[in-house]
Order: C-alpha cells, then sequence, then structure tokens
C-alpha cells in the first residue's frame, strides 16, 4: 500500500467510526445500525492483496472494541478468523463480483455474531445477553447487507473485463 | 414709419396680450362649456390619445411589473435570508430554554447528591446493539476514573468503565454486564438489578418472603460503594413468585430514558485506583 493509500483508508476508518459512533444513534435504533467496520474489512478481505491486510483485519475488529460494549479483543478475534476465513478463499472467488460482497457481509455479520456470542458465553459472566443478540441479529444481518449493495453500487465492482 | 419701426415690439406685445385678456373675458361667462376652439382641438386630439395612454399604461405595468422586479427579487432574497436567520434563532432559542430545563433537573440532582459531581454531554453510543454503553465527553484529566457512578436528573445511568484521558465510557444499568446492589424503597426488600437489554433490567436474587408489588420504587442500597444510597433506578413493572425456587423473578423499568441521555453527572467518589 502506498501511503497515499494507507493515508485514505485511514480517513475512511475515521470517518466510519464517527459516523457509527455519533451520528447514526441520533437516527437509528440499535439493531438497525449498519456495522461500517465490518463491511470495511469484508471489503479489504475480498480485494486487499497485500499481506499487511491480516494485522489491519485485527486492528479494525480492536477499533470495533474500543468503541463497544467491556470486553476489549472480543471483535479484534472475530474479525480477524473472519478475514483469516475469506482470504483463504478469495482467490477463488470472483472478488469483483457485487453479488459476492453483498453475500460475504451478510454471512460474516452472522459468523462474527456466532463467534461472539459463543466467546462470551464462554468466557463472560453475562447470562442473558444471548437472547439480546439473538433479537438483533436478523435486522443487523439485513442493514449490513443493504450498505454492502450500496456500497458495491461504487465504481469498482462488476467492472467488464475487456477480451484480449 | 419711423414710429412704428422703432415700437412695433411693445405695440405687438401689448394688442397680444390685450387679445388673450379679450378671449379671456369673453369665455367667463360660459367658463363650463367648451367653446368651439377647445371642441376642435379635443376632437382633433382624442383618436391620439387613447392609444397613447393605453401605450403608457403598457410601459408603466412593464415597469412596475419586470423592471423594478430586479429590486424586488433582491429584496426577496433579502427578506428570505432575515426569516432563515430569524428560523435559525427561534430554533437556538428553543433548543436553548430546553437545555436550560434538563439543566435545571440536573441541577437538582446535583445538590441532592451528598459528594461532588462533575457535569458530563454524552457524545456518542456503543457501534454493536448488544453491549449498552455511552461516551462522555470527560476523562481522567477531569478526575473521573472506572468505578465511579454516572447519575442523571432521574436517576441512576450507570457506572463508568475504560477512561481515558478526554473520555470515558458509561456501562449503562441496562447492560448484561451491570449489576446495582438495590433496595425497594417501600418494604425495604433487597437484591441486585441487572441489565436485561434494551430498557429493562430485572431484580435478582431477591426471596419469595420479600415484599415486591407492582409499582414501587427501586433505589440504590449504597452497598458496593460505587452508588450513594438512595439513587433513584427504576420501577417494579412485574413480580412473578413461582411455586419452585427460593428467588421471585422481577423486572424493573428504569428511570432514566439511556436512549435520549444528553447530560449526566459523574460522581466523584470511589472508583478504581
Amino acid at each position: 500500500m502506498s501511503r497515499r493509500d494507507v493515508f485514505l483508508f485511514l480517513c475512511l476508518v475515521v470517518t466510519a467510526v464517527t459516523i457509527q459512533v455519533a451520528l447514526l444513534p441520533l437516527f437509528i435504533r440499535p439493531p438497525f445500525k449498519p456495522d461500517l467496520l465490518l463491511i470495511i474489512m469484508v471489503f479489504v478481505a475480498l480485494r486487499g492483496t497485500s499481506d499487511t491486510c491480516v494485522p489491519l483485519a485485527w486492528t479494525l475488529g480492536m477499533i470495533n472494541d474500543i468503541y463497544s460494549g467491556l470486553y476489549f479483543g472480543l471483535n479484534a478475534a472475530t474479525f480477524l478468523i473472519s478475514f483469516l476465513v475469506i482470504k483463504s478463499v478469495s482467490d477463488r472467488l470472483y472478488a469483483d463480483s457485487a453479488i459476492l460482497f453483498v453475500l460475504t457481509v451478510s454471512c460474516v455479520t452472522l459468523a462474527v455474531f456466532a463467534m461472539n456470542l459463543l466467546l462470551t458465553i464462554m468466557f463472560t459472566a453475562t447470562p442473558g445477553i444471548t437472547y439480546s443478540m439473538i433479537s438483533d441479529i436478523f435486522p443487523r444481518i439485513l442493514v449490513n447487507a443493504f450498505v454492502a449493495s450500496i456500497v458495491s453500487s461504487f465504481h469498482g465492482f462488476d467492472e467488464k473485463v475487456e477480451s484480449a | 414709419m419711423d414710429f412704428l419701426k422703432k415700437y412695433l415690439y411693445p405695440i405687438l406685445t401689448g394688442v397680444v396680450i390685450l387679445a388673450a385678456l379679450l378671449v379671456f373675458s369673453l369665455n367667463i361667462p360660459g367658463n363650463r362649456e367648451a367653446n368651439i376652439i377647445e371642441r376642435a382641438v379635443l376632437n382633433i386630439l382624442s383618436p391620439l390619445l387613447q392609444p397613447v395612454s393605453f401605450a403608457g399604461r403598457f410601459f408603466q405595468e412593464s415597469w412596475d411589473g419586470y423592471v423594478q422586479l430586479v429590486n424586488t427579487q433582491r429584496e426577496n432574497i433579502q427578506l428570505k435570508e432575515d426569516i432563515r436567520k430569524l428560523n435559525l434563532r427561534i430554533v437556538e432559542g428553543n433548543e436553548a430554554f430546553l437545555a436550560n430545563q434538563r439543566l435545571e433537573r440536573l441541577l437538582v440532582m446535583k445538590k441532592s447528591v451528598k459528594a461532588p459531581t462533575i457535569a458530563a454531554t454524552v457524545t456518542g453510543e456503543d457501534v454493536t446493539p448488544w453491549f449498552r454503553t455511552l461516551i462522555i465527553n470527560r476523562g481522567s484529566s477531569d478526575g473521573i476514573r472506572e468505578g465511579m457512578a454516572v447519575i442523571s436528573a432521574d436517576g441512576i445511568v450507570g457506572q463508568t468503565v475504560k477512561v481515558s484521558s478526554s473520555t470515558s465510557r458509561v456501562l449503562l444499568l441496562t447492560d448484561h454486564a451491570s449489576g446495582i446492589s438495590a433496595t425497594i424503597q417501600r418494604s425495604r426488600a433487597r437484591g441486585v438489578v441487572k441489565g436485561k437489554g434494551e430498557m429493562l433490567c430485572s431484580l435478582e436474587f431477591a426471596t419469595l418472603e420479600e415484599d415486591v408489588k407492582v409499582g414501587d420504587i427501586v433505589i440504590s442500597s449504597g452497598i458496593g460503594g460505587i452508588f450513594l444510597k438512595g439513587l433513584p433506578i427504576g420501577e417494579v413493572t412485574m413480580v412473578k413468585r413461582g411455586e419452585y425456587g427460593i428467588f421471585q423473578t422481577i423486572s424493573i423499568r428504569p428511570k432514566v430514558n439511556t436512549a435520549h441521555l444528553e447530560e449526566v453527572l459523574v460522581v466523584e467518589r470511589g472508583g478504581y485506583e
């Protein structure tokens, strides 16, 4: 990644966090807030080329943890696992596909939810959290898929490849 | 002849004036009727007057309706800008009025708390929906430490966790990880208020023998050292006593509406070192 790319990426992450923490809560109820960092992580996993993206995914999860709940490292771990799984298969997929992006975001939302739930139940004393998490997951998947579909409408997805 | 040449101009002037006066004097008796000259002139000029009058009116209307509208448009823009500014002032005034009301209530609470407090503004919320935390604009540089009570005008909001120098996160009493030692105000029955997610809490460990009714006010018991005794927590909305077991199932609606919190007080007491 060039310095310009790093700078743009930092701006994107800061903007996403600011929107999610300070702006969206004013207008949207918690279950309908999109997980912008997760969407960025999926985008990086599908389209990123460099190995430096691995710590990047962990960092994105960590940033999510800084502004969420009590358990620092929870989302960092689940983001990293999700990232590695996507990365392991992304070479065999048509990563430019908008549908694939939306589908991956939906699946990763579900996977992150499942891993967060499992880790929370195993390692924390929050007995009633299962119900809260399950009741929120379906709107969350739909909202994330919706935002992913908006992102996929930008330049760079489903571009026609020029035949040789 | 020399005489005429010399005085021709004054003589003519006198004759003309005399004629004019003559005409005038002759017309005095019938001054309301048009004489022949008047009628002739009126008749000759009347076909011209109408179109010229129409043209004049058309020009006047064009001037007033179009050319002068340049100024009107400018004036309109200015007035619209004035209205926008005035509306903005009204909105600001209303906002200041509402903020004043909220702060007044907060001040009443501040006076009732027997410990120093720090006022803070809510600047953000948790990024995920399954945890209940808030971000406030005060941190360790203001004297805040982890484990300090956070209250609003209506009662307990939660406690501080994860404090940085300029901001802190507040674990709301509705979070699943939150637990506050509480007492029923009427019967002095004791228990622990645990968070149950969005806008709900439960009173745990209240035995079947304890006297708890729907509508009872739940206050902090002061045990634990974080929350001062007697701060309002919520109201009992449901009590269920099963045949088996030793505890009742009690639901509580918190007094504080955490979704609309803007200003809070951090009680400068206790806290973890």
